[in-house]
């Protein structure tokens, strides 16, 4: 009896918290079916900070619509927790790549970020400290009173960030969340979601199609290419739960895995 | 835009947004407002003068001088003749616009929601809309009597079709990230109707509005010249079938005046319940 109980808690301890098998994807029918993903596997652990990287038109935004449960797939199943998924789940937020088009404007910040709560029924003051607390994480603290339009990009995205985090899901994806922001936001927006995840310990899903985005966030690296899409490889980055934007990119483990991505791209 | 005084069109002192103008500002409010009333106003005192200088010796008996038709505006004005049809009148539009507007946004919403239904539903919506609404007057009023009811619905089924199908437009063009969101994040669908799908289709809603306020106003009149014996409309009818003249004429500018007083009245609702809209430089 010890022995199962000893084995069953190592079985939950090492399921992954979201599993993908077997996902298979496609637009149309018959002749002009247009076929995206192809038997897509992937797992991701609960704590982990994992980036799909590939390039443009491969697919990583069907996956994260897969994922997130707004599109069904035509074979195949998405689980979290152990349980699958058929359509959106409370265990799941997504972090839009488009904040200007993602945020209420007619709500100020605070409104944005709490108003999922109140979707879930969270009372006023509740969800408001919620929001207020999430807004001073990414750095808003004390601008809640305005709205999503009187603030810059990189502001922005910080809202919908802090809007993902209020909501409290155990996986956060992101759909390249920095690709419409100037290189220097996007570099403090990529620290501020490192802290964010030591600090939390929130699991993340980032599509990205840039590799060196993807590898200096990561702790996993799923390249996706081929047509349909397919996952070609994993790489592990091994960087620890330190980084520098500097430091990070110089290091000689960052230009080899950075040399296996592109070769991998090249070679499909 | 730290240019803008360098603009050309800033020098006319016509900019296209003036509030925002650096030229606009240099000046002295009492100034700036005096000229902004001139600017308004300087046509429609023109007018005024020429058609009081024109009309003057009229011996045209349905083409009274000016002066005629307003001392008999202001002699039944101050004797309470045109004020009691007035409120009837207003009280009667007011009724109609509101029922047009509650039922117009909760049937666009749902319409504009279910796309099924709004496939089976649009040919039967362009049909009524494009029916001549003042000509189904007489026979509203036949079908359901000579009261107070049977006006008001009549401007209220004239005014739904500019709010039903603007607010169905507004519906149509919620943004499709905001849609994501709102289904991702699950916000159950009451609240998603009232917080997000609402607001997001509020400035169409609101142009659906204003769209049918005047023909609000034009059913208005229209329902008081059939069977009616009070009211706007009536005054106009009965007037013009005495030959009161200038009375007729009074009727109709008045109608007038009360419908230029709605709709600047109507932009101070406009600008308070879409603040977030002019101020995000989304309009």
């Amino acid at each position: 009896m010890a022995i199962q109980a000893a084995l069953e808690e190592e079985q939950v301890a090492t399921t992954p918290l979201l599993q993908v098998q077997g996902l298979t994807m496609s637009y149309g029918v018959g002749d002009s079916e247009n076929k995206i993903l192809s038997d897509l596997n992937l797992e991701v652990n609960d704590g982990e900070f994992v980036s799909i990287v590939g390039p443009s038109g491969v697919g990583k935004t069907t996956l994260l619509r897969c994922l997130s449960g707004l599109i069904q797939p035509r074979s195949g199943t998405v689980s979290v927790g152990g349980e699958t998924i058929n359509g959106p789940h409370r265990d799941l937020a997504v972090v839009f790549q488009d904040y200007s088009r993602s945020l209420m404007p007619w709500m100020t910040t605070l409104e944005n970020v709490a108003f999922p709560l109140q979707g879930r029924g969270v009372g006023k003051k509740e969800r408001n400290e919620t929001a207020e607390n999430n807004l001073a994480a990414v750095g808003l603290a004390g601008q809640g009173h305005k709205y999503p339009w009187e603030m810059s990009g990189g502001m922005q995205q910080r809202v919908a960030i802090a809007r993902a985090l209020a909501y409290n899901a155990k996986v956060l994806l992101m759909d390249e969340p920095f690709a419409s922001v100037d290189a220097q936001t996007r570099f403090d927006l990529e620290d501020l979601v490192i802290d964010l995840q030591a600090s939390l310990g929130v699991t993340i899903i980032l599509v990205t199609h840039d590799i060196d985005e993807a590898l200096y966030l990561a702790d996993k690296v799923i390249v996706l290419a081929e047509k349909p899409a397919t996952v070609v490889d994993v790489i592990e980055t091994g960087f620890g739960d330190h980084r520098d934007q500097v430091e990070t990119k110089a290091d000689p483990r960052f230009a080899e895995a950075r040399a296996r991505i592109l070769h991998r791209l090249r070679d499909h | 835009m730290t240019d803008t005084a360098l603009r050309p069109e800033s020098k006319t002192g016509t900019p296209a947004r003036p509030r925002r103008s650096k030229v606009e500002r240099v000046r002295s409010r009492p100034a700036q407002l005096a000229l902004n009333i001139l600017q308004r106003t300087w046509l429609i005192v023109v007018v005024f003068a020429v058609w009081w200088i024109a009309t003057a010796d009229s011996t045209n008996v349905f083409i009274p001088s000016l002066e005629s038709i307003l001392t008999s505006l202001f002699r039944d004005l101050s004797n309470g003749v045109i004020a009691s049809g007035a409120a009837y009148s207003l009280g009667n539009l007011a009724a109609g616009l509101l029922i047009a507007v509650a039922v117009g946004i909760v049937g666009g919403l749902i319409l504009g929601e279910t796309k099924r239904l709004r496939e089976i539903v649009d040919p039967v919506i362009h049909f009524f809309r494009s029916v001549p609404q003042a000509a189904l007057v007489p026979l509203i009023i036949g079908a359901f009597g000579i009261g107070q009811g049977p006006k008001i619905y009549t401007i209220a089924f004239a005014c739904m079709w500019p709010v039903l199908l603007n607010t169905i437009d507004g519906v149509l063009g919620v943004e499709p990230t905001i849609r994501k969101f709102s289904k991702v994040y699950r916000i159950p669908r009451g609240l998603h109707f009232r917080k997000v799908v609402l607001p997001a289709a509020l400035p169409q809603i609101v142009a659906g509005v204003r769209v049918a306020l005047p023909i609000g106003i034009t059913v208005m009149v229209v329902s008081e010249l059939f069977a009616a014996n009070k009211g706007l409309g009536f005054y106009i009818l009965n007037s013009s079938a005495t030959f009161m003249v200038p009375e007729t004429w009074a009727g109709a500018l008045l109608v007038g005046v009360i419908g230029y007083i709605l709709s600047l009245l109507f932009i101070v609702l406009e600008r308070r319940i879409l603040g977030w809209y002019f101020k995000s430089g989304a309009k």
